[in-house]
């Protein structure tokens, strides 16, 4: 890039000429620049930079850096597009950002030269580009992002209660008024939910099972009390492992495929359409889930207590020696129905959480596919941590009744 | 061919306006369909078209105005009012949005079943006769994920046909068909307005279609009512967007030359 400094006398003439390289085009700009800014009192400080085109492209890197580097605020830089004949759209537009970049910094970035072909890479060229300012993205005040913040937390704690509130009256309400529960669909869903999520339920609640009895062998065998074992599982499982290692599997696996189907349909404006036929989505989608996962989490809860407890009693007879009757009589007087009904109480009202969650992160989604999948992973981060929670508040309540 | 004009109308839209946030999507538009009559909605792209009928249907809430369906005012009616008013009407949305997860004689017969409380046998019968009307009896039994866009927006018309509705709705009918079948789908919303003296509105771009179907038309244009009327009037319109629309004439690209000038320092 060849590049001079001019500086012009107040009738335009330039009188000095600093080049840094090789000559510049001799170009007397006097009869080329406005005469308004010819009659000007200060000297104005010009420099004309001539970029090039080589094998690679336009110099324009070097350019920027020169133009908004090495240049003083408050001076003109011209560039002279006389060497080239064409501009792409790209260079037309990295140009432009030169111009906006170069007012900010009290520098202004003019063109000449320009070919006929060369004008055209500016087309679309609008008024609002120019005025735009470097900085364009909208930030907000730390306050303002508080505030906004809240306010959708508001929001979303309204639509939840409204989806509450739609699914008492699709199921108290509407089926008195000749509106029933759609029992086909929710047996579709129950099928879903529960009778497929049977062999991942029984086979992770094995593992469990054998697990606690191999930890807890470990120290009750230093006490000769090895059949403990029995109690240990049996309620921990009741208790506690069952209904939460279901509500987890389910909220990964239904609820996720919940959040995703009804995302999609809302996405796919099939909930719209729904509407326009007069088929309430909360009678059609929401309620049947709803209801499936009620039925499926506690039957899956009683398997995976099953599962566990045999998990257990496999570890104990097989691997432990511990004599099988046994076993099974010490399971038998160590749990009590309190234990059962706890657990039970649990895997309800982890269901419900379930439920809620992602049939409200489902009917909520924005945005296209990156919202479906965006509320899918919060559908299954929030089922998991609503439920964990719930369970720690229930198993406090239930330590002190006792 | 001309099915007698009911006098009262079916469908008011009064004064309506409609905002997503700060925007205004709608500023007071006012519509007014009668019973055999097609009304086509016209304007270009991003105009409100869409959410108008999103309106009139019940989806969206104005932020005033009205909109009175057979005298009822389908924002205010209770639950089971707006249901019995959604019954009967019929829509098809843009993509057709179908219900993916099944075949498009579910998707036909799903209000019928539900609404028309028919067993499954005579529903499905029901179903592939309407999927018939639109040419789509050989793919009943395909799921939407299976069929092309064209058919898509057929199988949406053949379920909003479903229920012999009163009102039937149409967001962009024909366009992204082949000429064949758009021009059939034409010939089918005629005979319905003739043999059933259905409130029909449209959405369309279609200039053949507009021609053939449109008994009166409403143009927008920024959310504004820019020409209401019947289509001839419409047609003889000096409105600049209008004879634009009919013209087909491009909006300028906006290469604004004197802008272009003032970063040249040899401006011509």
């Amino acid at each position: 890039m060849l590049f001079g400094k001019v500086i012009l006398d107040k009738r335009g003439r330039f009188f000095s000429l600093q080049l840094r390289s090789e000559p510049l085009c001799r170009k007397d700009f006097s009869q080329e620049l406005p005469s308004r800014e010819r009659n000007d009192a200060e000297p104005l400080k010009l420099t004309v930079l001539t970029p090039t085109r080589t094998t690679e492209g336009l110099s324009l890197s070097a350019l920027r850096e020169q133009v908004l580097e090495h240049t003083e605020a408050g001076s003109r830089v011209v560039l002279d597009f006389t060497a080239i004949p064409q501009l792409s759209s790209l260079e037309a537009a990295t140009l432009l950002r030169l111009v906006i970049e170069g007012k900010e910094k009290g520098i202004e970035v003019r063109f000449s030269g320009l070919s006929e072909d060369a004008r055209q890479a500016f087309t679309g060229l609008e008024a609002n580009l120019l005025n735009e300012t470097a900085a364009t993205s909208e930030d907000l005040s730390p306050v303002e992002e508080v505030g906004e913040q809240t306010l959708e937390l508001v929001a979303a704690g309204q639509r939840l209660l409204e989806l509450v509130g739609e699914l008492a009256y699709w199921l108290a309400i509407a089926p008195w008024h000749g509106k029933g529960i759609k029992w086909d669909r929710t047996f579709e869903q129950i099928v879903k939910i529960g009778v497929e999520g049977v062999p991942i339920v029984t086979f992770l609640s094995f593992l469990i099972g054998a697990v606690l009895s191999l930890n807890g062998a470990s120290q009750l065998r230093q006490f000769g009390a090895a059949i403990y074992i029995a109690n240990l599982v049996g309620v921990s499982m009741t208790r506690e492992m069952a209904p939460l290692i279901t509500a987890i599997i389910v909220a990964g696996r239904s609820g996720s495929a919940i959040t995703a189907e009804l995302g999609t349909m809302v996405v796919s404006e099939e909930v719209d359409a729904m509407r326009t036929m007069a088929l309430n989505p909360g009678r059609f989608l929401l309620l049947p889930r709803v209801l499936a996962l009620l039925c499926a989490v506690p039957c899956l809860t009683i398997l995976s207590n099953l599962a566990g407890i045999f998990g257990g009693y496999w570890v104990g007879v097989i691997l432990l020696g511990l004599g099988s009757r046994n076993y099974l009589q010490q399971t038998a007087q160590s749990l009590l129905i309190g234990d059962l009904v706890t657990g039970m109480v649990k895997s309800v009202v982890f269901a419900l959480l379930i439920g809620l969650v992602s049939c409200y992160r489902g009917f909520y989604v924005r945005g296209g596919a990156e919202g479906v999948g965006t509320n899918t992973t919060a559908s299954v981060v929030t089922s998991i941590v609503l439920c964990i929670l719930a369970d720690a508040v229930f198993t406090t309540i239930f330590f002190y009744l006792e | 061919m001309t099915a007698p004009v009911d006098s009262t109308p079916y469908v008011q839209v009064e004064n309506l306006v409609a905002r997503y946030g700060n925007r205004t999507i709608l500023d007071g538009v006012s519509l007014t369909a009668r019973r055999g009559e097609i009304t086509v909605i016209l304007g270009a792209s991003g105009c409100g078209k869409s959410t108008l009928l999103r309106h009139i249907v019940g989806l969206l809430t104005p932020a005033s105005g009205r909109v009175l369906i057979n005298g009822q005012d389908i924002h205010r009616v209770s639950e089971d009012e707006q249901e019995a008013i959604l019954r009967k009407i019929g829509m098809s949305f843009q993509a057709g949005a179908l219900f993916n997860s099944m075949t498009l004689e579910d998707n036909v017969a799903l209000p019928i079943i539900e609404h028309l409380g028919a067993d499954q046998a005579t529903a499905r019968t029901l179903a592939r006769m309407k999927l018939a009307l639109v040419g789509l009896e050989r793919a009943a039994s395909s799921l939407p994920s299976e069929i092309s866009g064209g058919m898509k927006k057929r199988a949406a018309v053949a379920r909003a046909l479903a229920l012999d509705p009163e009102l039937l709705l149409f967001d962009e009918l024909s366009a992204g068909l082949d000429p064949v079948t758009a021009r059939e789908l034409d010939e089918l919303v005629l005979r319905l307005k003739a043999q059933l003296g259905v409130v029909i509105i449209i959405v369309t771009h279609e200039l053949s279609s507009i021609q053939m179907i449109a008994d009166q038309a409403i143009m927008l244009h920024a959310g504004k009512v820019i020409a209401a009327g019947p289509l001839a009037e419409i047609r003889a319109m000096d409105q600049p967007q209008v004879r634009a629309f009919f013209d087909r004439q491009p909006r300028p690209v906006t290469m604004q030359r004197g802008l272009l000038d003032t970063l040249l320092v040899d401006g011509r």
